[in-house]
């Protein structure tokens, strides 16, 4: 048996908004980069390479070191750079969310796709909710932790009219 | 030579050769979501021109005698296209229409409540019906004399000024504080804020956040160049965040013409607790959130600190306390709690449309 080294309330909380994070908004970031990328839309692809950059960010603070609650918005990439200090993925993190003018766009989809790969390694998988084959898949998932979070006495992540019948 | 063609051919032309899908098609998919006499209008980066061949149509039905409305989206999948469809009888959209001249009207402020960094959606929502293509049907025919593209792009501009006001205090509060990674983040999103109420107030459709940079280019041209010298943060923030800082507010207040110094904008300002309280075992000083499950050590002046704000009220629920009555040790600690989630921050007052000074700038229409 493999025991789970985190309080239950705190595992299911972090965990679920971790995968729910890389497996969500970084996703349609990702989608949004390579649109851009065959698109040429520098600006685009830019600017979803810094969200890409602090939803990792977050998403790895989550399930490295349990952190509860997720700040608002404009103070999130700090909160979650300060934690990972010394954390292998923290450079990568910090350069997308810096933002990168000096790179190919070539190359900053390479580089977002491999910070996503590498979070996902860490933080779990999620089917492509994006996708025809993973929607579903995708929102089975949320439903399988929206009742561990209820077992537990905690908040799922997406609106339960999303995952569960009424 | 002028594209003669209408927004709705645009469009239609741009899903078929992204996708080999017609405009008909389309609307064929979502029949079955329909109901007698409402309308099929098009918003979103395909409609207002931007977007590429990933990007997916939104959708919006609409009409009098609309029936089941739902504001979380129904996706279609059309070969490669992505359809998100939102249903909306008419009432609501007007009631949304209504809820934004109210809040556009009053003194509090907007804060995010038709959308905020993360759900843009009421803000979207609004500019789908007042700019986007009708798909199908007759359109919105005004009720009542309402002016939509007004209201949707004031409470756009009201919004993303108060978004400029905190980005614009969290980067000097983060500056003071020692928080260099904060302070210059804060600070591009101030700047980023202003840009986008610019875009807006000049009659272009809110896209989202994501377009600003490729609109700065290709349709505010005079703007690309505010926008450069802060697109990346610095490489050095501890280093070289006073300057980047100083620099994007003298910018935004050179755009809108709002007093952003700190003086000025902490007497408007509030932190709200959550549940924090102070406990004492022994001689640790802990701060507990039960609600999160949460506890973190405060030292002696940190502790002295919460002490006086707890002295104030500052434990009831929602308690609310000004920020100038944070002396120098308490706002590093406020600020602190607000980085963890922990604290609010809240305007006494919104940024009133009239009290903003909207700079001239090279090639902007008068």
């Amino acid at each position: 048996m493999r025991p789970i080294d985190v309080d239950a309330r705190r595992y299911a909380w972090c965990r679920s908004r971790a995968l729910w994070i890389i497996g969500m908004p970084a996703r349609i970031h990702l989608e949004d980069a390579h649109g851009a990328l065959e698109a040429g839309q520098d600006g685009l692809l830019r600017f979803v390479a810094r969200r890409i950059g602090d939803a990792c960010a977050v998403s790895l603070n989550l399930a490295v070191n349990y952190e509860r609650p997720i700040p608002p918005y404009a103070m999130r990439s700090s909160w979650a750079l300060e934690r990972l200090q010394g954390h292998e993925l923290w450079q990568p993190c910090w350069e997308l969310i810096r933002g990168i003018d000096d790179a190919s766009n070539e190359e900053i989809v390479e580089r977002c796709e491999s910070l996503i790969r590498r979070v996902c390694a860490i933080v779990g998988e999620i089917p492509n909710i994006l996708t025809p084959e993973g929607h579903y898949p995708a929102i089975a998932m949320a439903r399988d932790w929206s009742k561990l979070l209820d077992a537990v006495g905690e908040e799922a992540p997406l609106p339960y009219n999303w995952t569960l019948p009424t | 030579m002028k594209n003669r063609m209408t927004p709705r051919e645009n469009l239609g032309r741009r899903i078929e050769q992204f996708h080999g899908v017609s405009l008909e098609q389309v609307l064929g998919e979502i029949a079955y979501l329909r109901d007698a006499g409402d309308s099929v209008i098009a918003g979103g980066s395909l409609a207002y021109g931007l977007g590429n061949r990933l990007s997916d149509l939104d959708l919006l039905i609409t009409g009098t005698a609309t029936v089941e409305s739902s504001r979380i989206p129904m996706q279609h999948f059309i070969d490669s296209l992505r359809v998100d469809v939102w249903k909306l009888s008419r009432a609501l959209v007007e009631e949304c229409f209504e809820r934004a001249e109210q809040a556009l009207g009053g003194e509090g402020a907007v804060e995010g409540s038709f959308g905020d960094i993360d759900h843009e959606d009421e803000l979207k929502l609004l500019h789908r019906i007042a700019f986007g293509v009708v798909v199908d049907g007759g359109g919105l025919e005004d009720i009542g004399g309402r002016d939509y593209r007004a209201v949707a792009s004031s409470l756009v501009v009201r919004e993303y000024a108060e978004r400029m006001r905190t980005s614009a205090l969290l980067a000097q509060l983060a500056y003071r504080s020692g928080r260099s990674i904060a302070a210059v983040a804060n600070a591009r999103l101030a700047i980023e804020s202003a840009l986008n109420a610019v875009v807006v107030h000049r009659g272009l459709p809110f896209s989202g956040d994501k377009w600003l940079r490729d609109r700065l280019v290709n349709q505010t041209p005079d703007l690309a160049s505010v926008y450069e010298p802060f697109r990346q943060l610095p490489e050095n923030p501890a280093r070289d965040a006073s300057a980047f800082v100083d620099a994007a507010l003298a910018t935004c207040v050179e755009m809108w013409g709002m007093d952003l110094e700190i003086d000025a904008l902490v007497s408007a300002a509030n932190w709200r607790n959550t549940d924090l309280k102070l406990g004492e075992v022994g001689a640790d000083r802990l701060l507990l959130s039960a609600r999160f499950g949460a506890l973190w050590g405060l030292d002696e002046n940190e502790a002295a600190a919460w002490g006086r704000f707890a002295a104030g009220g500052a434990e009831s629920p929602d308690a609310m306390w000004s920020l100038e009555e944070c002396c120098e040790d308490g706002m590093p600690l406020c600020l602190r709690l607000h980085e963890l989630g922990v604290l609010s921050l809240h305007w006494d007052k919104g940024v009133p449309i009239e009290g903003l000074h909207p700079m001239r700038t090279r090639g902007a229409p008068a």
